[in-house]
């Protein structure tokens, strides 16, 4: 199975290691991967804010780059990147040169747990990690993609990590791209009911699928001088002892 | 009366961030009000399958709107019915002043409708020198508190019992105590005389039913059947949305609204009124005024991601589910409909002048669209007003933010440039501080992904 | 009904209706059954109708017959008798039959009132009339204004008793409301009941008996 990478640009520019990580899972579960230098960004910054000319423009580009591979799937290790992919066809539902092409390439991209386990039916990575850990649905894998049981079966199959449900898992972290830093005072706010759980939960590390749900809760863990850590599920399914 | 407005949203909310009370009161009630939602929900198997009936219907009402007001029109007034239409807050207004005034009405009662509190009613109606009453207890209490609603079902749950308490002593004079049973009481007390004394009762309408002309109200305390039913004269105002097409679609809605509002399975009464009473010595009113109110609910028509805004049926779940309502309640959106939905209608009833930051207010999370009982994509008309408002109030600075970003998207080269020149700025610029006034922020890596692979 | 503002608002909705026709043509419809599964019947709708209403803090009294049903309404009345709800002035409807029910019991009471208007009705302790049909998947009754001078005697009093016939009591609401039609012209206001009245609005804590009845007692005659 060949498979090309969509690493997204917030784990290009701000957490590489999940990228690294994303590679070693697919190559460890026999895919061979391929990583088109010119790929940038899903657009969704611009279409979450209300920009749909450069949301388009950037999206356009996406498509544009990622139908020219020959791979059987391309993977990303974002639920919120994958889900910009795939409301390509309703950024374009009224252009009919672009629809047929964006629905082509949307229904070719897959977030990382859900290609593991719908696609390759594969259950257990052969990963190790030792510790307490809780996952975190982030909100656009969950309600967009429907990824709720892929990231446990996957979690619960890594040797030695005790699996805890976190209290309100589907509770929104507060990030939500630019609200975060439109409106901090709320994000936080809201932040600090995700914290609060984790706390509660007494865990080691906190999983999740998302790079900016990670960098929201570690950057609150860490500002209040937790030791509780941050990791991508990628991160946790590359790990071995 | 201060209501705050939308314009100031930012420092509404934060405001209400500062009040460990009222986030106590939002935290209590919007969790109970959810795990209430949710167990009822779970208890009927073809949940899913009513939502999709539900929308279903409104669908059909809203791309017919005129022919299924017409019918409702024509049916309602075969049975004595009088049919008003409002074209604004305005025009309802000037419509209701002048019954009461024709009627030489005193005294109005009147029952819980988000409707008046969207024209100001009561202000028009006090101006002309009317009394009026709010009947149901949550209303009651913000009126003699002089607040908006801050819950389209539980008006006056930021506040708490002693917060009644002592409003009920300053206003009514009642002993303080910190039972509500006994506040109820005194609620109780103190309005029975109002209803036997009212002229006009005043009330909301949750359905009105095309095929028959009928009007259905649903309550839990019994003051919506004390104001439809003892005085002579009963003013029913709807919004133009509330329509649906038959008798029977009933069974539907009244499965989704009291399960999605309260977790019930039926809220205690549902009045079905049908036009005015056959015999001059029946009980009830003698006269039924409806007063359709559009007020810039057929402008949303104009395109099915709007539209969709126009079958909510006012359960406020979503309300009670948004990260964002939870924890700054809904007086700080400026809006008697607040939350998800309002964040949503609010811009198109009023126009988004002033309400242009609302649709922002969100992490997108859609929790709300999960539990809409008509599936409203409230994520998708959130990102369709976003739109709207960055082409015809955006702030240049951000246009071009985004032009420049775009730029960079396309190209390699830039993006590859960008990143290098992040990565120095990052040591001379401070960050920003919105970002790092409550949390640490992740160095730019040295070297992204793009050159790793090269590298490898 | 004001002409211009009639026109201004139907025609509104039309024009703004059609401009949205070319974006409607792009959108996916909702997915939607057309008609729901049937569920399954349950057996005794009595027993569920009993079962729902208790569950809202109704009481539910089986009799057969009226001397059970006469014997009931003495039972019911002579222990709110004792309390401070007095149960001393009792309000009937003007069905016959609850008239005669009470005629039976030889309960002592200050005054019986048929039907009493609306000013007289806020004098009443208990309020008793028949429903015209009940429905068990709720424990709600059906009061049909029409068939019943009840309007108020249901509503005012803090106390109302319904007598109702185990062969009115249909299982769903769904039923019920066809039957409200039934190739008729619906009455002008039907009442449908599930409880006493309630309310949360102070803390979401539950009340029971705001300004509806704060005991609702249903005898169903089998």
């Amino acid at each position: 199975m060949k498979v090309s990478l969509f690493v997204t640009c917030l784990v290009d520019q701000l957490w590489t290691g999940i990228g690294v990580s994303s590679v070693e899972v697919l190559r460890r579960v026999g895919c061979e991967v391929e990583f088109d230098q010119r790929q940038t960004c899903c657009a969704q910054p611009a279409y979450n804010t209300g920009y749909l000319k450069e949301a388009r423009q950037v999206a356009q580009r996406f498509i544009s780059i990622f139908e020219e591979s020959n791979a059987d799937a391309i993977v990303s290790p974002s639920g919120s990147c994958t889900a910009m992919v795939h409301h390509y066809p309703q950024l374009f539902a009224s252009d009919d040169e672009w629809l047929p092409r964006a629905r082509a390439v949307a229904a070719k991209t897959h977030e990382l747990s859900s290609f593991l386990i719908r696609v390759l039916k594969i259950e257990d990575v052969g990963a190790s990690w030792k510790g307490r850990l809780t996952w975190h649905d982030a909100c656009h894998g969950l309600r967009d993609l429907n990824i709720k049981s892929e990231p446990r079966t996957l979690i619960r199959n890594v040797k030695g990590a005790e699996f805890v449900e976190l209290e309100h898992a589907d509770a929104c972290c507060g990030f939500g791209g630019t609200f975060s830093v439109k409106y901090p005072e709320i994000s936080v706010a809201i932040l600090d009911q995700k914290i609060d759980a984790i706390e509660r939960a007494g865990v080691d590390a906190v999983v999740s699928g998302d790079a900016s749900c990670l960098m929201q809760i570690g950057g609150r863990l860490s500002r209040k001088g937790s030791k509780v850590r941050t990791m991508h599920l990628a991160e946790l399914l590359s790990h071995r002892q | 009366m201060n209501h705050l407005s939308s314009e100031t949203f930012r420092e509404n909310a934060n405001a209400a961030l500062a009040d460990a009370q009222l986030r106590g009161a939002l935290k209590s009630a919007t969790s109970l009000f959810g795990d209430r939602r949710r167990s009822a929900a779970a208890s009927l198997p073809n949940w899913e399958d009513l939502r999709s009936q539900a929308r279903a219907i409104k669908d059909e009402v809203l791309s017919h709107l005129d022919k299924y007001l017409e019918d409702f029109v024509r049916a309602a007034e075969s049975r004595g019915a009088k049919i008003h239409w409002a074209r604004d807050a305005a025009e309802a207004n000037t419509i209701i002043c002048r019954l009461a005034a024709e009627h030489k009405a005193r005294i109005i009662v009147k029952s819980k409708s988000m409707t008046t509190e969207e024209t100001h009613l009561n202000t028009a109606l006090e101006a002309a020198g009317m009394q009026v009453v709010e009947t149901d207890l949550g209303e009651y209490i913000i009126q003699l508190a002089d607040e908006p609603p801050s819950h389209i079902i539980a008006p006056a749950i930021h506040k708490t019992r002693g917060q009644v308490s002592e409003l009920f002593t300053s206003e009514l004079g009642a002993p303080p105590t910190d039972d509500i049973a006994q506040l109820t009481g005194t609620a109780r007390a103190t309005l029975r005389d109002r209803f036997a004394a009212a002229d006009i009762g005043i009330s909301g309408v949750n359905f009105a039913i095309a095929e028959t002309g009928t009007i259905v109200i649903i309550e839990n305390e019994g003051n919506i059947r004390l104001t439809t039913s003892l005085p002579r004269v009963h003013i029913a105002v709807m919004g133009i949305e509330k329509v649906i097409p038959r008798f029977a679609d009933l069974e539907v809605f009244l499965k989704l609204l009291p399960r999605s509002a309260t977790g019930q399975k039926l809220s205690t009464y549902q009045s079905f009124i049908t036009g005015t009473k056959r015999q001059a010595t029946d009980e009830g009113p003698e006269e039924l005024h409806i007063v359709l109110l559009d007020n810039g609910r057929s402008r949303m028509l104009a395109h099915p991601v709007t539209r969709q805004s126009l079958a909510c049926i006012r359960c406020g779940a979503c309300l009670n589910v948004c990260p964002v309502y939870q924890q700054v309640g809904g007086h700080a959106y400026g809006s008697v409909y607040p939350g998800p939905i309002g964040a949503v209608i609010t811009p198109q009833l009023m126009g988004i002048e002033k309400t242009s930051q609302l649709p922002y207010a969100s992490s997108l999370c859609g929790a709300c669209r999960e539990v809409c009982p008509v599936k409203i994509d409230i994520p998708r008309l959130l990102l369709h007003l976003r739109g709207e408002i960055s082409e015809r109030k955006g702030s240049a600075g951000e246009r071009l933010v985004f032009k420049l970003w775009a730029r960079v998207m396309m190209s390699p080269a830039l993006y590859k440039m960008s990143a290098v020149t992040g990565r120095l700025l990052q040591r001379v610029v401070p960050v920003s501080k919105a970002w790092t006034s409550g949390r640490d922020l992740r160095p730019i890596e040295s070297r992204s992904f793009h050159e790793l692979w090269s590298d490898e | 009904m004001n002409n211009e503002a009639r026109q201004e608002i139907l025609s509104s909705i039309a024009t703004h209706l059609a401009a949205s026709a070319p974006f409607d043509a792009r959108e996916t419809p909702v997915d939607h059954p057309v008609t729901l599964p049937a569920q399954p019947r349950a057996s005794n709708l009595v027993d569920l109708f009993k079962q729902n209403l208790e569950a809202v803090d109704g009481h539910c009294i089986i009799a057969h017959g009226k001397a059970e049903i006469a014997n009931a309404l003495t039972q019911i009345i002579s222990a709110l008798q004792k309390t401070k709800l007095r149960a001393q002035r009792i309000a009937i409807s003007d069905a016959p039959e609850v008239e005669r029910l009470m005629h039976m019991t030889d309960l002592e009471i200050e005054e019986l009132g048929i039907a009493p208007n609306s000013s007289e009705i806020f004098n009443f302790d208990v309020g008793i009339t028949t429903a015209q049909a009940a429905i068990a998947e709720t424990g709600t009754l059906v009061l049909d204004s029409a068939r019943e001078r009840h309007r108020l005697v249901s509503l005012v009093p803090p106390v109302h008793i319904a007598i109702v016939d185990a062969s009115t009591i249909y299982e769903t609401l769904g039923e019920t409301l066809a039957m409200l039609q039934n190739g008729k012209e619906l009455s002008p206001a039907v009442t449908i009941i599930t409880g006493p009245s309630r309310t949360g609005d102070i803390e979401l804590i539950l009340t029971i008996g705001v300004h509806g009845p704060q005991e609702l007692y249903v005898i169903i005659n089998q």
